[in-house]
């Protein structure tokens, strides 16, 4: 176990899990840290979090939010992904990855001027904040395509249109969960901040925003641990969800 | 001494050359393939090109293949009814890769019916072709499973199953005996013999530093090698097996006539 390279079972990874994370929380229970709540008391307060409807309310609405900004930042970095094969169209693609350089904050007005309500803005700007980052993540998929699987094309005399196809897009399609999986922490994080611009339909980031407010850090760390657990939830949703739809990449 | 006569030319490589970095890899390569009749019986060609490792057959491999241009000169293939030599492209060769790829995302079965739709003859029939196949190379039982739940053995014959599938005449195949065991080794080369006896023009083009095993089932040698005093490669010499009643013998490996050419093709090498 404590040998570089040891590989251990599954359930002694769990045991030493489970055991890190007992000390560590006991650790924080014993130790007096000023104004940061306790663990006990987070649990309580998590536990009435989960308990009520508020929560799951709000859970909810984020959640649909989030759901709906990954199906068009899917969209639109699957469009502009395959586009960049095509020399073209490759600038376009290039300047996107870029754009992952640019802040959400400097752009608000902008975009509050290009949308027609709270929501679309809020949806405008998370598939905005998403899709450079899913965009570099695809783009790096295509350019590490390894040169085999075009040459096995061409000996089968395939054309430029069904390698692409043929390599990128049926050969990649797993890609896309992986990437959206690596990358769903970044929609996640964005939410909190793009609910706070249209605080009426409420949403996790705005319950947050709240709690924050009247410096409730007990309520504050139990929505933290919620949006961590639904994070992880989600991790392994899309992880399962890729080898169901993929029975290849359990091999 | 079996009767055999040669027919018109199925493959003509003309003047080529390769340069990388400046430096001359192959230079000069001259060769023929013409049809090998053989009366009362479909007799494809089995042509072996051996060199030394590092000596540029990876290179000349891929040019073969078209999938890589040569610095000068070309490659002709036969084509159409009356025969006419046209320069060879990607795709009119059956390429077997050392590695046998495939498709990671595909199972066997999907490889294999790629392959066949790109074979006009085949239209409507694809899935009866690859039923005979894969009974024919005993690939039934794994025609469901993914490139990476296959042995090498069962990868190899998909490989070649594939590229018969697309219809092509010319078989090109690097380093096929590379790595194999002696039991799985005369599976594959009796599988090779059994697909250049498939049809009348069938050729294997076989890449390889195994001399034994490549001579002893081919009817023409070309061996890749150095002159003196010049840069890269080149057609050395070549070795008509059938003249010498080597072609097509069974236990070839033990007559002092094959060792004496697997001597001769050392000392050139």
């Amino acid at each position: 176990m404590f040998k570089p390279f040891s590989k251990v079972s599954p359930v002694t990874t769990l045991m030493l899990v489970s055991l890190q994370a007992i000390v560590l929380i006991s650790v924080w229970q014993v130790m007096p840290a000023g104004l940061i709540p306790s663990p006990l008391r987070i649990g309580e307060a998590f536990g009435g979090l989960i308990t009520s409807s508020l929560l799951w309310d709000n859970v909810l609405v984020s959640l649909l939010l989030t759901l709906k900004a990954l199906f068009f930042s899917v969209l639109i970095t699957l469009v502009f992904s395959y586009l960049s094969v095509v020399p073209f169209f490759r600038p376009l693609a290039q300047f996107i990855v870029k754009c992952r350089y640019l802040t959400l904050t400097g752009l608000i007005f902008v975009f509050t001027l290009l949308t027609r309500d709270g929501s679309q803005l809020k949806l405008s700007l998370l598939v905005f904040g998403i899709v450079p980052f899913f965009t570099t993540s695809f783009l790096s998929v295509i350019l590490h395509t390894n040169a085999q699987e075009f040459e096995l094309c061409q000996t089968l005399g395939y054309g430029r249109f069904q390698r692409l196809y043929e390599v990128i897009i049926v050969g990649k399609a797993d890609q896309v969960f992986e990437i959206v999986r690596q990358n769903f922490a970044i929609a996640w994080m964005m939410i909190t901040m793009v609910e706070g611009l249209s605080m009426s339909e409420g949403g996790i980031g705005t319950l947050l925003i709240k709690y924050n407010k009247y410096n409730d850090l007990v309520h504050v760390m139990a929505l933290q641990v919620v949006i961590f657990c639904l994070g992880l939830l989600f991790d392994d949703i899309l992880g399962r969800l890729r080898h169901w739809f993929f029975p290849y990449t359990k091999l | 001494m079996t009767i055999y006569s040669k027919g018109e030319t199925l493959l003509q490589v003309k003047d080529l050359s390769l340069t990388y970095d400046n430096k001359c890899i192959l230079h000069d390569i001259n060769f023929t393939i013409d049809d090998i009749i053989r009366p009362g019986m479909q007799q494809g060609q089995v042509v072996s090109l051996i060199g030394r490792s590092g000596i540029g057959k990876t290179q000349l491999f891929r040019i073969l293949s078209g999938l890589q241009k040569p610095d000068a000169g070309q490659i002709l293939v036969r084509e159409g009814t009356p025969w006419a030599l046209r320069p060879v492209h990607a795709g009119d060769m059956g390429v077997i890769f050392q590695n046998y790829y495939q498709f990671g995302w595909r199972t066997v079965e999907q490889s294999l019916m790629l392959a066949a739709r790109q074979n006009k003859a085949l239209t409507g029939h694809e899935g009866e072709a690859i039923g005979e196949y894969a009974a024919q190379f005993d690939l039934i039982d794994v025609l469901q499973r993914y490139p990476r739940q296959l042995s090498g053995g069962q990868q190899q014959r998909v490989s070649i199953i594939q590229q018969l599938l697309k219809g092509s005449d010319f078989l090109l195949l690097d380093e096929p005996f590379s790595g194999l065991d002696v039991c799985v080794l005369d599976k594959v080369v009796n599988l090779l013999l059994q697909v250049s006896t498939s049809h009348e023009l069938k050729t294997l083009i076989i890449v390889s530093h195994d001399i034994a095993t490549a001579a002893a089932i081919s009817d023409t040698v070309f061996i890749l090698g150095r002159q003196e005093g010049q840069e890269g490669s080149t057609i050395v010499r070549s070795i008509d097996l059938m003249e010498r009643g080597l072609a097509w013998e069974k236990n070839v490996m033990e007559k002092k006539v094959f060792m004496d050419t697997i001597a001769e093709i050392k000392s050139r090498l």
